[in-house]
C-alpha cells in the first residue's frame, strides 16, 4: 500500500481544476495484491463522507455542460477503480474532505471472508509542516525507562485511577475539562476507529483559522475546522485534537488526546477529554472571544463516543474507571472558560484491536458498571 | 420602579412565557400507542411524540428545532446488563442538553437551568439492569411516515438488534399518509421461493432492468425487512420519499421504500429506491431498485424541486455497497447481471445479503458471480 495527500496546488494541476475551492482533497493510493484473492478498497474508511468523482466534477463544473463533460472524463480517468485482482496493481485518487496540517489516510480493503487494514499518519503539503502532531508517531515522547509497561490489569486500572481528574492551564495552576477519556491503541488500530466513524484532526488555534470560525460564527455555517484551544497534560498541550463536525460550528464534539507514559501490555495508552458543543458564546477567557458552549452532562459526550466506537469494526474492549472525581448538577465544576460540567467522576476505557471486530465480539471490562 | 428594574421584570417575564414547567408527566398515552418488539429476552416499545405531546412532555414543542424526540421502553428479562446504542438509532442524535439548550432564552437565568434539568430527566438512561424496565426520550432527526426506528442493544459479548415501524403522528392535513405509506405485500401465491444461489442468481436477472420511466434498477436488497432496516439506518439513511421518487415505476407500482443517506456535514446524498419483488430466497424478502444519486449531489441547492438522476449510477451503486461493507449487516455481496446497462452504466446489479447477526468487515463473502469490472 502507498499514499499520499495533495496539496491544494498539485491536486489543481493534477485534476485541472481549484479542488481545494470546493474543500476537495484527492488523496493517490496504489495497492499492490499479492493475495489469491480480489480485493475492494472502501472509500467510506478513507472519509464516510468522501466525494465520488462524478460529483467533484459537477461541483467543479458549475453548470457548465461543455467543462462538466470534459472534468468528468478527467475525474473518472483518475479515481481508483475496484477490484485490486490477484498480483495486480492498483492506483488512483479517492476525494476526501479537505484536512489541514494532517490527515490520518485510513485504507480498508475487502475480499471474500477476509479484510486488511492500513493506516497512514500524514502532514499534508501546503498546509502548516510543522504541526507537531505529525511527529508523535515518529518521536519518542518518553525515553525507554520512562515507560511503565502494565499486563495486570488490576495495577492497570488503579494507574488510570491515579492519573490527574483534569486537564490544566498552561502554568498548571487551573483545572480545566475532566480527563474523562483513556485509549488503548494506537495508528494501527485506535486511529482508524476514529477516522471511520468521521473523527479527523483539527487544525492548532492560529490566525487564519480563527478569522474563518468567526466569520463561520456569524453564518452559522459548517466549519470543520474551529479551532482547538490548548489544554495541558503531563507538560505540554495535547499531542492530538480531533473533531467529528456535525451541521454547523454550534455543534461539534472534540476531543484532546495526550500519549501516556504507560502501555498495556506493550500497547500505546492515551489518555484525554472528550466534550460535545452545543453552541457558541462570547467569552472574555479566550483569546478567540469566542468559545464552544460544552454539553454541561461531560458524560453524555463519553457516552456518546463509546457508542460510536462500537460501529466502528475495531473497538475490543470497553470499561469504566474512578479517576475524574464526581461533580453534582446543583454543585458542577468549571474548565477553564467556565463552562459548567457535573460527571459521574468516570473515565471511560477503549481498548482497540486491528482485527476487525463486529457488534457482539465486544467485552465489557469487569471494573464499574457501564453507566449514562 | 427604575428603569434598570424594569427591564429585568420585562426579561424575567420573557423567559417564563416561553417556557413553562410541564403540569404532568404521563407518559400512559404514549405507551398505549407504542409499537413493541422483543428478541433474546429484550422487550422494546416506542413512540414517536406528536407536537402536542412533545409539548405536553417537553413544555416545547421543539419547533424549528428539527428534532424528532421518540419515547423508548426497553424490559431487559436476560441476566446481563444492556446498553441502549443510541449511535445506532441515529448516528446524529442529538443529547438531551444539546435540545434544551435550542429551548433556552437570553438571559432565561433559572428558567433555563430547569429546561436542562427537565430535558436530563426525561432523556434515555444506559445502563438497562437486568430484570429492570427503563423509559426515557431519544432525540432523533425527523422523519415522515412510518420511522424506522433500529435498536441496538449492547451487552457483554453479544449484541441485541430490534427493528420497529413506527407511524409519525400526523398533526395537520396528511393522516392518510401513513396507511399509504405501508409497505407493500404480495400474497403468498404470488411469491416464488428459491433455495439455492443459481436458480436465485437466474431469477434476479430475469427481473425488470429498470423502471417505467427507464431508470436503471442496479441493486437487490435481501434479507428481512428489519435486518435491511438495521444496516441502513447504522449508516444514516433515513426514509424520505420525494415526488420525483414517486414518480418512478416498477411492477406497476410507486417505490415501495425510499432512503436517503442524511449524514450531517455534507454527506453523500445517495438514494435507495426500493420494490418488494415477487420472489424470496430461503424465504426472505427480496427488494429490487435503484441506487443513485441527482446530479448536483450534496452541492445541489436543499430545496431543488427538479430532481433529476445523475447517470452515473453504477458510482452510487458502488458507494452503496461500500457503505453497507460498515453496516454490520451485509453477509454477502455479489454482482449479476440484468440491470439496463448504458453508455455510463455496466448493467450490472449489485446483490446484497443482509443478515441479522452482527458482522465485521472481514466477515463479507463475495459471491463468484460476474466479476466487476474495473469499477
Amino acid at each position: 500500500m502507498s499514499a499520499a495527500t495533495l496539496s491544494p496546488e498539485e491536486s489543481a494541476a493534477v485534476y485541472g481544476a481549484p479542488l481545494a475551492t470546493r474543500r476537495i482533497q484527492p488523496v493517490w493510493i496504489e495497492v499492490e495484491n499479492s493475495e489469491d484473492r480480489a480485493y475492494y478498497l472502501l472509500s467510506p474508511g478513507l472519509d464516510p463522507h468522501f466525494y465520488p468523482a462524478s460529483e467533484a466534477a459537477e461541483a467543479l463544473a458549475q453548470g457548465d455542460a461543455q467543462k462538466g463533460a470534459e472534468l468528468d472524463r478527467r475525474f473518472r480517468g483518475l479515481a481508483f477503480r475496484n477490484p485490486v485482482p490477484p498480483g495486480a496493481t492498483v492506483s488512483g485518487f479517492v476525494l476526501t474532505n479537505l484536512d489541514e496540517g494532517v490527515k490520518v489516510v485510513q485504507l480498508d480493503l475487502v475480499a471474500n471472508g477476509r479484510a486488511r487494514t492500513f493506516s497512514m499518519f500524514t502532514a499534508v503539503p501546503g498546509f502548516r509542516g510543522d504541526y507537531h502532531a505529525s511527529g508523535v508517531f515518529k518521536r519518542e515522547l518518553y525515553a525507554p525507562g520512562q515507560v511503565t509497561d502494565y499486563t495486570d490489569d488490576d495495577a492497570f486500572r488503579a494507574a488510570l485511577e491515579a492519573l490527574p481528574c483534569c486537564a490544566t492551564s498552561k502554568d498548571g495552576s487551573r483545572k480545566g475539562d475532566p480527563l474523562n477519556l483513556v485509549v488503548v491503541g494506537g495508528l494501527e488500530d485506535a486511529f482508524p476507529a476514529l477516522v471511520r466513524r468521521g473523527w479527523r484532526p483539527t487544525e492548532q488555534t492560529w490566525s487564519g483559522s480563527i478569522l474563518r470560525m468567526a466569520s463561520s460564527f456569524l453564518s452559522g455555517e459548517r466549519y470543520a475546522y474551529a479551532p482547538v484551544s490548548n489544554l495541558y497534560l503531563f507538560g505540554r498541550s495535547q499531542d492530538l485534537a480531533l473533531q467529528k463536525a456535525r451541521d454547523n460550528i454550534h455543534q461539534r464534539n472534540h476531543l484532546r488526546l495526550w500519549l501516556s507514559p504507560m502501555t498495556y501490555h506493550g500497547r500505546q495508552v492515551w489518555v484525554g477529554q472528550i466534550s460535545r458543543d452545543i453552541g457558541s458564546r462570547l467569552t472574555i477567557h479566550s483569546p478567540t472571544l469566542t468559545t464552544h458552549k460544552i454539553d454541561p452532562d461531560v458524560d453524555e459526550a463519553r457516552a456518546a463516543l463509546m457508542e460510536d466506537m462500537a460501529y466502528s469494526q475495531s473497538l475490543a474492549k470497553l470499561g469504566l474507571v474512578d479517576g475524574v472525581g464526581a461533580a453534582t448538577r446543583s454543585a458542577p465544576r468549571k474548565n477553564l472558560t467556565t463552562d459548567p460540567y457535573y460527571t459521574d467522576g468516570r473515565r471511560s476505557v477503549l481498548m482497540f484491536d486491528r482485527r476487525p471486530t463486529s457488534l457482539d465480539e465486544i467485552e465489557i471490562l469487569p471494573w464499574l458498571a457501564l453507566g449514562k | 420602579m427604575n428603569a434598570l428594574l424594569s427591564l429585568t421584570l420585562v426579561f424575567a417575564l420573557v423567559g417564563c412565557a416561553t417556557w413553562q414547567a410541564p403540569a404532568e408527566m404521563n407518559d400512559s398515552a404514549l405507551r398505549s400507542r407504542a409499537v413493541s418488539a422483543t428478541n433474546e429476552g429484550v422487550r422494546v416499545s416506542a413512540t414517536v411524540l406528536s407536537a402536542d405531546e412533545t409539548r405536553r412532555l417537553l413544555g416545547t414543542d421543539l419547533t424549528g428545532a428539527q428534532v424528532q424526540p421518540v419515547w423508548v421502553e426497553i424490559r431487559n428479562g436476560t441476566s446481563q446488563p444492556k446498553w441502549l446504542l443510541r449511535t445506532g438509532t441515529d448516528p446524529d442524535y442529538f443529547s438531551p442538553l444539546e435540545v434544551a439548550w435550542s429551548a433556552h432564552t437570553t438571559l432565561g437565568g433559572r428558567t433555563n437551568a430547569a429546561i436542562d434539568e427537565h430535558f436530563d430527566k426525561l432523556g434515555f438512561k444506559n445502563p438497562i439492569a437486568p430484570g429492570t424496565t427503563r423509559a426515557g426520550i431519544v432525540f432523533t432527526n425527523p422523519e415522515q411516515g412510518i420511522k424506522l426506528l433500529n435498536v441496538d442493544l449492547l451487552g457483554q459479548k453479544t449484541l441485541v438488534p430490534l427493528t420497529l415501524f413506527l407511524p409519525v403522528p400526523q398533526d395537520s392535513a396528511a393522516a392518510g399518509a401513513t396507511a399509504a405509506q405501508a409497505l407493500f405485500r404480495y400474497p403468498a401465491s404470488e411469491l416464488t421461493d428459491h433455495g439455492d444461489l443459481d436458480t436465485l442468481r437466474a431469477a434476479l436477472e430475469r427481473l425488470p432492468g429498470a423502471t417505467t420511466q427507464g431508470e436503471p434498477l442496479n441493486i437487490v436488497l435481501m434479507g428481512e425487512l428489519e435486518d435491511i432496516g438495521a444496516a441502513v439506518v447504522r449508516r444514516n439513511y433515513r426514509r424520505d420519499a420525494r415526488a420525483a421518487d414517486m414518480g418512478q415505476q416498477v411492477f406497476g407500482r410507486s417505490p415501495d421504500a425510499v432512503l436517503r443517506k442524511q449524514a450531517e456535514a455534507r454527506a453523500p446524498s445517495t438514494w435507495i429506491r426500493a420494490w418488494r419483488a415477487p420472489l424470496t430466497f430461503e424465504g426472505r424478502a427480496v427488494y429490487v431498485g435503484q441506487a443513485g444519486r441527482p446530479v448536483g449531489g450534496r452541492f445541489a441547492p436543499a430545496d431543488a424541486t427538479q430532481v433529476r438522476t445523475h447517470e452515473d449510477v453504477d458510482e452510487a451503486r458502488n458507494l452503496l455497497v461500500q457503505d453497507m461493507m460498515y453496516s454490520g449487516g451485509l453477509d454477502k455481496l455479489g454482482f449479476a447481471r440484468g440491470a439496463a446497462a448504458g453508455e455510463r452504466s455496466d448493467g450490472l446489479r449489485a446483490v446484497l445479503f443482509f443478515a441479522t447477526r452482527p458482522l465485521s468487515l472481514a466477515d463479507v463473502e463475495i459471491l463468484e458471480w460476474v466479476s466487476l469490472g474495473g469499477r
